[in-house]
This record gives C-alpha cells, sequence and structure tokens, in this order.
C-alpha cells in the first residue's frame, strides 16, 4: 500500500526561476523505509519538504503530484495540511536545538503538540512520559519540568524524536539527524529510530549524505545528483552493483571503515553541479570518466526494474 | 570549476542606489559654494553693511536679500556654510583618528585596556550630544577650533563602538588565528586582516557623523557658543532671525534650508555608501 | 623541481601535559587535557581520534603555540613552544602550521589568494622580488590548484579549492610538522577523497610529519601510521594503525569502531545495536578514576577508583586499562 508518491516533482526558486529539484519520482509504501542520499545541493532536502508542504520562502514546487494515503495533497487547504504534520507526517532534523523552544519547559513544549492536534483524540501528559521512556529519557519526571539548554546534544535529538512519535505518525522524515552528533551517540539514535520503526509499523524517509548510515537502516534509496534521482533500487543491488558512475564514486572513494585496505581512494573530480546550470544532459557528465558526446547532449532518464533503476546511458556493471 | 565573477567597484554599487546619487549631488553642490565661501568669491563681503541696503527682499543683487545690518544673506549663507563644514569636517577628522585607533586596539587586546575604553566610551555616550558640547565649549572658548574640538570629544566614542564591533568579532575568526600561528606580528594582524572588516563601517559612520556635527555646531552658534559675531554660522543666522523673522523671513528661510539640505545630504550619502560596501546586499 | 623543505632534525615531544580552562561564571573549572605524553617520529604521520569533549583540538592549539599547557610542556627540539615568543620569525612558527577544518572561516575573505600566500613569503623572508611570484604559482600547483585563482577572492572558490589554498599557505612557510584539524570535515563527500589524496602525495613528495586530527576513524585509519585514541583529555590507547584498528583492545576504541557507520556492511540489522551507553561525561566533572568506567561494558570496582596509565600491552601498542592489560 503506498503511503507516499511523490510523482515529476520540480522545484524552483521563485525569482529568476532557477531548478532546484528536477522531476524527481519515488514512492514510500507503508512500514518501508527509504533514503535519500545526496550531496549539498542535490535536491534531496527540498524534496523532503515538499512532501509537508514546507518549502521556504522564495521557493515553489511547480511541478508535479505529491499523494498521501492515495490523497493528492496539493488539494489540501491549509488547515487540513496542518492537520497532517505532526499528526500523520512528522519530521525531524538536524540541529534540535532549532527544534526546541529554549525557553518553554519540555513537558509544555510536547504537550503543546498534543494539544494542536485535538482530533487525534485524548492523550495526556502520560502519553508524553511514555514516549519520552521509550526514547531513554532518564528521571522523566525531572526532564519534563526542565529546559532544552539543560540536555546534551544526544538527549535532545532524542527528545526531538520523541515529539515527533507523539501522535503515532505513519511517516516520519528525518533530514541528516545524526551528522551533528558524535558517532557514539549516533548510534545510539539509529538504533533508537530503528526499533521504533520496528515496533510501531512506521515509515520513514531518511535524508542523509552519509552511505555508511543508510547502509544498515534502509530498505531502498535514491541517489540525487544536481535535483535529479540518479540511481534508485534496494540497499543491496546499489552497494552491492552500483551502476551509476557517481554512485560507483562515491562508494570508492569511501575509505573502509574497518582499516581492512589502505587502498588510494578514488576521487571524483570537481564539485557537485548546480542543478540550474545543468542543461538537458547528463548532469554528472562533466565529471564522470565514461561521458561521450551523448551523455553532453541527451538527458538519461531512469530505466530499469522495480529492484534497480539508473538514469544513464553506460550503466556499469554487467546489466545492461 | 566556480564561474569568476568580476569584482566590481564601490563605485559601481554606490551608482546603484538613489539616495546615493541624491545625497552625492546635494553634497557636492554644497562643497561647492562653500568653496566659494573659502576663496573669498562671494557677490558681497560677508561683513560689510550696506546700511542703505538694510533688510531688503531677495532681489537680483541681493539674492537672498539682506539682514538687519545690511549684509547679504546669501554670501552670508554659503560662508556660514563653510564655517560649518570646517568645524564638522576637523571634528569628525579628529573623532575618527582617536576613536578608530582606540576602538581597533582595545578590541584587539581586550582585557583591562578594552574595559577601560569601552566603559568611557559609554559613559560619554550616555549624555545628550549638545549638552556634552555645551559643556566643553564653555569652558574652552569661542574660537572654531575649540568648537571643533569638542564635537570631535562628543563624537568619538561612537568611533569606538563602530571599530570595535567587527574587532571583536573577527578576531574570533580561523584566518586570524592562522596569522597568529604564521608568526606573523600584531601590528600586520590588525592591520591586513582585522582592520579592512572596520573601513566600511567607519566610512559610513564618517558620513553619518558629519551630519550630526553640523548640526551640533549649528545648534551651539544658535545658543551664542561657538561662532561669534559678526562672523556667520547657520546657527547663528538662525539665531539672529528670529527677532525679525515675521518680517523679514528670508532670514529664517534660507540658513535653515542649507542645513537642512547639507544634513539630509550627508544622510543620503551614508545610506549609499552603506548599500555600497555592504557584501549581503551584493549578489555575487 | 621542488625540493624537500629544509631537513632539521626535528622533535616533538609532549610530557605530561594537563590544560585546564576556569570558568569565573560558573565558578568551575573544565579539564581538557589530562596528562597527555607524546613523542612523535619525524616523517610518520599521527592520528588522533576522538569525540567531542575528549580534548584533540585543545591538544592541536597547544601544539601549534597558541596557548600553554597549565602543566607539562610541549617541546620542540627540546625547547618549550611556549617559550619562543608567539610573534617572533624564528624557526618555530614555521615549523609547526595548522590547517582548520572549516573551509570558510579560515582565509581572510578580503585578500586574494595570490596576496595571502606571498604575504607567508615576505614575512617569513623566504623570497624577495620577483621571485615571490613565482614561488606563489609553484606551490600553487603543488597542491593543485590552478595559478590563474591567484587573483580570485575566497568566496569564489568552492570548498574544496579552499582547503587546499589552507593547505597551501600553511606548506608556504616550509613546515617540518603539518597540524590537520578535522580538515575535510566540512567538505562534501565525493571532494573529500581529493584533499586526502592531496595530502598523503604531499607528505610522500615533502617529507612533512602530520598530525591528523578528526572524529572519523575511518579517515584516520587511512592516513595514519599511528593512532592515539583520546577520551576526556587521555589518550586511552596508541599504537600503530594496524594494531589499534585492527587489533584494539580499549573498550571505548572498540565501541568507537563498532560504531562507525560501515557502507561494507549492508542489511545487518545487528550492526544497528546500541554499542554503548551514556554519553560523555562534563569535562567540569570529570569522573573518579578511569574516565571511562561509567560507560565500560568490563567495568570493575577497582576502575572507580584507580586512574589508569597507558601500559604497554604488545611491541608498541599501549592500553590504559587494567582489565584489558592483564
Amino acid at each position: 500500500m503506498s503511503l507516499i508518491q511523490v510523482s515529476n516533482l520540480s522545484i524552483y526558486t521563485s525569482q529568476e526561476p532557477r531548478v532546484l529539484v528536477n522531476d524527481v519520482s519515488f514512492e514510500i509504501h507503508e512500514g518501508e523505509a527509504v533514503g535519500l542520499v545526496g550531496e549539498s545541493g542535490s535536491g534531496k532536502t527540498l524534496s523532503a519538504l515538499s512532501i509537508l508542504g514546507l518549502l521556504p520562502r522564495g521557493v515553489e514546487a511547480t511541478h508535479g503530484e505529491i499523494r498521501f494515503l492515495g490523497r493528492s495533497l496539493d488539494d489540501l487547504d491549509s488547515e487540513s495540511m496542518r492537520k497532517i504534520r505532526g499528526s500523520e507526517i512528522a519530521m525531524i532534523y538536524q540541529d534540535p536545538m532549532t527544534a526546541l523552544n529554549p525557553v518553554m519547559k519540555l513537558g509544555d513544549q510536547l504537550m503543546e503538540v498534543i494539544e494542536s492536534h485535538p482530533e487525534v483524540g485524548e492523550l495526556t501528559i502520560e502519553r508524553v512520559k511514555e514516549v519520552l521512556r521509550d526514547v531513554g529519557i532518564p528521571d522523566i519526571e525531572r526532564a519534563i519540568n526542565s529546559y532544552p539548554h539543560e540536555f546534551s546534544g544526544g538527549m535532545r535529538q532524542r527528545i526531538v524524536i520523541a515529539m515527533a512519535l507523539l501522535l503515532s505518525p505513519k511517516l516520519l522524515i528525518a533530514d541528516e539527524p545524526t551528522t551533528a552528533l558524535d558517532v557514539t551517540i549516533q548510534q545510539q539514535i539509529l538504533a533508537l529510530v530503528a526499533e521504533e520503526r520496528q515496533k510501531r509499523k512506521l515509515s520513514m524517509l531518511w535524508i542523509t549524505h552519509d552511505l555508511g548510515v543508510v547502509a544498515n537502516l534502509v530498505d531502498r534509496l535514491h541517489v540525487m545528483y544536481a535535483g535529479r534521482i540518479v540511481e534508485s533500487g534496494t540497499v543491496k543491488e546499489i552497494f552491492e552493483n552500483p551502476q551509476h558512475p557517481y554512485t560507483q564514486g562515491l562508494l570508492s572513494s569511501l575509505p573502509s571503515p574497518r582499516g581492512a585496505s589502505r587502498e588510494r581512494l578514488s576521487s571524483i573530480p570537481g564539485v557537485p553541479e548546480k542543478p540550474w546550470l545543468v542543461g538537458s544532459s547528463c548532469a554528472f557528465a562533466p565529471r564522470c570518466s565514461f561521458a561521450t558526446d551523448k551523455c553532453r547532449q541527451e538527458l538519461p532518464g531512469l530505466s530499469g526494474n522495480s529492484a534497480h533503476k539508473v538514469a544513464c546511458f553506460y550503466p556499469l556493471g554487467a546489466s545492461r | 570549476m566556480s564561474n569568476p565573477t568580476k569584482e566590481r567597484g564601490i563605485v559601481h554599487y554606490y551608482l546603484r542606489s538613489t539616495s546615493g546619487i541624491v545625497g552625492a549631488v546635494l553634497l557636492f553642490i554644497m562643497v561647492a559654494v562653500s568653496l566659494a565661501s573659502l576663496f573669498k568669491f562671494t557677490p558681497h563681503d560677508p561683513l560689510y553693511q550696506d546700511i542703505e541696503n538694510l533688510l531688503k527682499a531677495p532681489s537680483s543683487n541681493f539674492w537672498f536679500g539682506t539682514d538687519n545690518f545690511g549684509r547679504d544673506v546669501f554670501s552670508r549663507t554659503i560662508d556660514g556654510m563653510r564655517r560649518s563644514l570646517t568645524v564638522s569636517i576637523t571634528a569628525v577628522s579628529i573623532a575618527t583618528v582617536v576613536g578608530v585607533t582606540l576602538g581597533v586596539i582595545a578590541g584587539f587586546i581586550g582585557g583591562w585596556f578594552d574595559q577601560l575604553v569601552a566603559r568611557v566610551s559609554d559613559v560619554l555616550f550616555s549624555f545628550p550630544a549638545i549638552l556634552l558640547a555645551l559643556a566643553i565649549v564653555a569652558s574652552l572658548g569661542n574660537d572654531w577650533y575649540d568648537t571643533a574640538f569638542a564635537i570631535a570629544i562628543v563624537y568619538t566614542p561612537i568611533f569606538v563602538r563602530v571599530a570595535r564591533g567587527p574587532v571583536l568579532s573577527v578576531k574570533e575568526m580561523d584566518y586570524v588565528k592562522a596569522a597568529r600561528i604564521l608568526g606573523y606580528s600584531t601590528p600586520r594582524i590588525i592591520r591586513q586582516h582585522v582592520f579592512p572588516n572596520v573601513t566600511a563601517p567607519v566610512i559610513v559612520q564618517i558620513a553619518l557623523s558629519l551630519s550630526w556635527a553640523i548640526l551640533t555646531e549649528s545648534g551651539l552658534s544658535f545658543l551664542g557658543l561657538g561662532t561669534q559675531p559678526p562672523n556667520a554660522s547657520l546657527g547663528l543666522m538662525v539665531a539672529e532671525a528670529q527677532p525679525i523673522a515675521a518680517f523679514a523671513w528670508w532670514n529664517l528661510a534660507f540658513p535653515s534650508i542649507f542645513i537642512t539640505i547639507v544634513v539630509v545630504g550627508l544622510n543620503l550619502v551614508g545610506d549609499g555608501l552603506r548599500d555600497a560596501l555592504d557584501p549581503a546586499r551584493r549578489s555575487s | 623541481m621542488f625540493l624537500p623543505f629544509r631537513s632539521i632534525e626535528m622533535t616533538l615531544r609532549i610530557s605530561a601535559v594537563e590544560k585546564r580552562y576556569e570558568i569565573a561564571a560558573l565558578n568551575a573549572t573544565v579539564h581538557a587535557l589530562n596528562g597527555i605524553d607524546i613523542t612523535l617520529e619525524p616523517g610518520k604521520t599521527l592520528g588522533i581520534v576522538g569525540e567531542s569533549g575528549c580534548g584533540k583540538s585543545t591538544l592541536a592549539r597547544l601544539i601549534v603555540g597558541l596557548e600553554s599547557p597549565s602543566t607539562g610542556s610541549v617541546d620542540w627540539n627540546g625547547t618549550k613552544i611556549e617559550n619562543l615568543s608567539r610573534n617572533s620569525l624564528n624557526t618555530h612558527q614555521s615549523a609547526i602550521q595548522l590547517v582548520f577544518q572549516d573551509p570558510y572561516s579560515s582565509l581572510n575573505p578580503r585578500q586574494r589568494i595570490g596576496e595571502a600566500i606571498a604575504e607567508v613569503l615576505t614575512v617569513h623572508k623566504l623570497r624577495q622580488g620577483r621571485e615571490v611570484e613565482a614561488r606563489v604559482d609553484e606551490l600553487l600547483s603543488l597542491v593543485g590548484l590552478a595559478t590563474d585563482l591567484k587573483s580570485r577572492y575566497p568566496h569564489q572558490l568552492s570548498g574544496g579549492q579552499r582547503q587546499r589554498v589552507s593547505i597551501c599557505r600553511a606548506l608556504a612557510a616550509e613546515p617540518q610538522l603539518l597540524v590537520l584539524d578535522e580538515p575535510v570535515s566540512a567538505l562534501d563527500v565525493s571532494v573529500r577523497a581529493e584533499v586526502m589524496n592531496l595530502l598523503i602525495d604531499l607528505r610522500a613528495k615533502l617529507g612533512l610529519t602530520y598530525i591528523f586530527i578528526s572524529h572519523d576513524l575511518a579517515m584516520i585509519n587511512y592516513i595514519s601510521d599511528y593512532i592515539a585514541v583520546m577520551y576526556l583529555g587521555k589518550i586511552v590507547e596508541y599504537g600503530t594503525w594496524h594494531q589499534v584498528a585492527n587489533h584494539p583492545r580499549h573498550p571505548y576504541t572498540e565501541a568507537l569502531i563498532r560504531a562507525m557507520p560501515d557502507h561494507t556492511v549492508i542489511g545487518n540489522p545487528e550492526s544497528l545495536k546500541k554499542t554503548i551507553s551514556g554519553e560523555v561525561p562534563n569535562p567540569i566533572n570529570l569522573p573518579s578514576g578511569c574516565a571511562f568506567h561509567l560507560r565500560c561494558p568490563i567495568a570493575t570496582p577497582q576502575c572507580k577508583v584507580e586512574v589508569q596509565k597507558l601500559i604497554n600491552v604488545d611491541n608498541g601498542h599501549a592500553v590504559a586499562c587494567m582489565e584489558v592489560s592483564r
């Protein structure tokens, strides 16, 4: 059952129209975890924000459609959209300090979420305590009366997750929530999220630039480059059999974590391309060692099967 | 690789600002006429009392009319303008040099010196400018340089503040630390790496301070300190025009208009400079 | 032909270094470094890895002379670094240089690239007159940058290019020791490999010694000859990269390794299991005894009492844990 269906989404800046996200389509099924992987400027964050209708000022989605549980989100008025946010679709960000109000006690903030969504039903402070317990906050009674600055970064991110899970949403969107955390804390948070996902049959859209993080967290992933999806598939397919030169380049530019080998890292020359500077040709061509004239003149579309799609005229690997 | 953008000059950005252009024009006119006075190139001698032409309305001979001593208001007005500008420019120059030096050194060195400079500035700053200037001028004297000196003291704190701010934020930047690790001397670090961040806000402040200084000088002259009769000063002329304004409006109007034009001009120039020098307003 | 920098016999010796910061407002002391001993071999790369609060950045600042230790000494060729006047252009100042993490604040935004590099040469009197520009070109090529970037300002360069400029500026002073504080952490993933490879090439070409500081154990493993694992101001494990990466002994090192995101292991939910609970304690309130005992899976009551010292367990491989070094 399809939870989220993004079809042909394009996002432009309003002034001097510059494309930021170019004809992006993906689906999230119920209970599924999907990763959006890319570097800065790839369009991954904007794609996710558009699901919640939270694009910043000056940026708008001009084409495409987003469906949630079959209903088109464009048809909804702002009140209906507001009801969905937080209760059916929740989002967590990289910096917990901007998600938490520094001058409000924790308990009050979490209750505020509940109070903003009376349509969800009768929920009390007990629910708040329950979720805080789930995410591993010690000393709940004290925590409820404390302020965000009294907690460490890792704790704050747990609180943010608790806030997101309060109303039992169907979908959790996470935008690099562990990037700024120590690696041991990151591990704790990822374990927590995986656990909660199991328990609640939660669907997830996880945005990151870190391939190591998605390797064991999501079922499928989409690799984005310069505003387009260049490769999609199951984690196994993409990691074991990367077909797009960019994906391949990214994977081989990472040092092997366990220090097993110290083979020279292969690097991708140049810098990530800006989406609006690419014509209708392959955005990666300037940096691709296999690029031909065709790549520089035509735009490759996504093709393949349900387990693995790639946007490349000369995909790597045996399957052609 | 990133596209190289041509670095446009400050003049280019300044010319984008309508207020900046208007201000510059106004200012140019004012300075031009003041120069005329400097070179004694006025239609009449500002001090000459033409007894036969007391309180005459503006005419082709006396463009702005005459005052109750028969003196040409136009010549006196531009002479007054010159005086105002001389005093203000002198005052602001002193304030800039002293204030910026103190602000930069205090900000960079920190410690007790910084605390001292900052607190003294705050105290001076808390006095209304005119009162402080009054007090200083009263104890100094009435020559134009006493007035300039008093105004300089009054406006030094703002330059300390304007210079100190960027220094405080810049000195923690990695590139300043890099300069220290590279063994650059403190004077060099201040000159090359810290000071350039100070020039833009200081330039804008100079324009604004000049306008305030002119107003302060006018105020002092109006109150009887500052420029003394028979010399012309815009503020003094306004004061002297008060009893006769009802029937000889030209004595009050023209000096006031000139004060307004130069102050507005300086403020507009300040706005134009602020827009031109603020990197955030330029798109790269 | 580019020659290696003048080879002076150089040794960095860090002995029993502690660094404390007093916070007057809280009437508290931050114990940033609590006893560090390091002797660095010329031509080798020491990787220092640790999470927040471990003191690695503080250590970097002490090594380059930005700050002085509270106790103990950082010696360079036998002379205490703090005794070398910061503004004097003596051997020390050019001998040890630092590359910062943030490519955006490490270059003066108002200075052209060429000017920034030329400044090093003129201040250190390494070149005069016309030779300055030639040398600037040489240095830019050395780090893989086109010489026409000389006339650009930092904001016209990408993050990766800026880091190269930082490296170039540091090299312009002809250092023997280059301290690199998270040099690639702020760069896009696809750009990191390039800069890492550049560092490796420069090391080979110029015979440089590196101290490479990072929280990313994978990068540390890739570039280091020796690795020091830091926790709350102390070194808890030290050895060759192979010893530490492949045969870790300290429970914290093991936890770090298990916590590393691993793109070579896929679809293994086991890898997500919480490896270690708790958080790094506040350096204001150091735990008693072994700093790690509150989170350690093999802690004993003795660990709470006894401060651990680095004990040699195998051929230069040292661990600060009595449980493990028995």
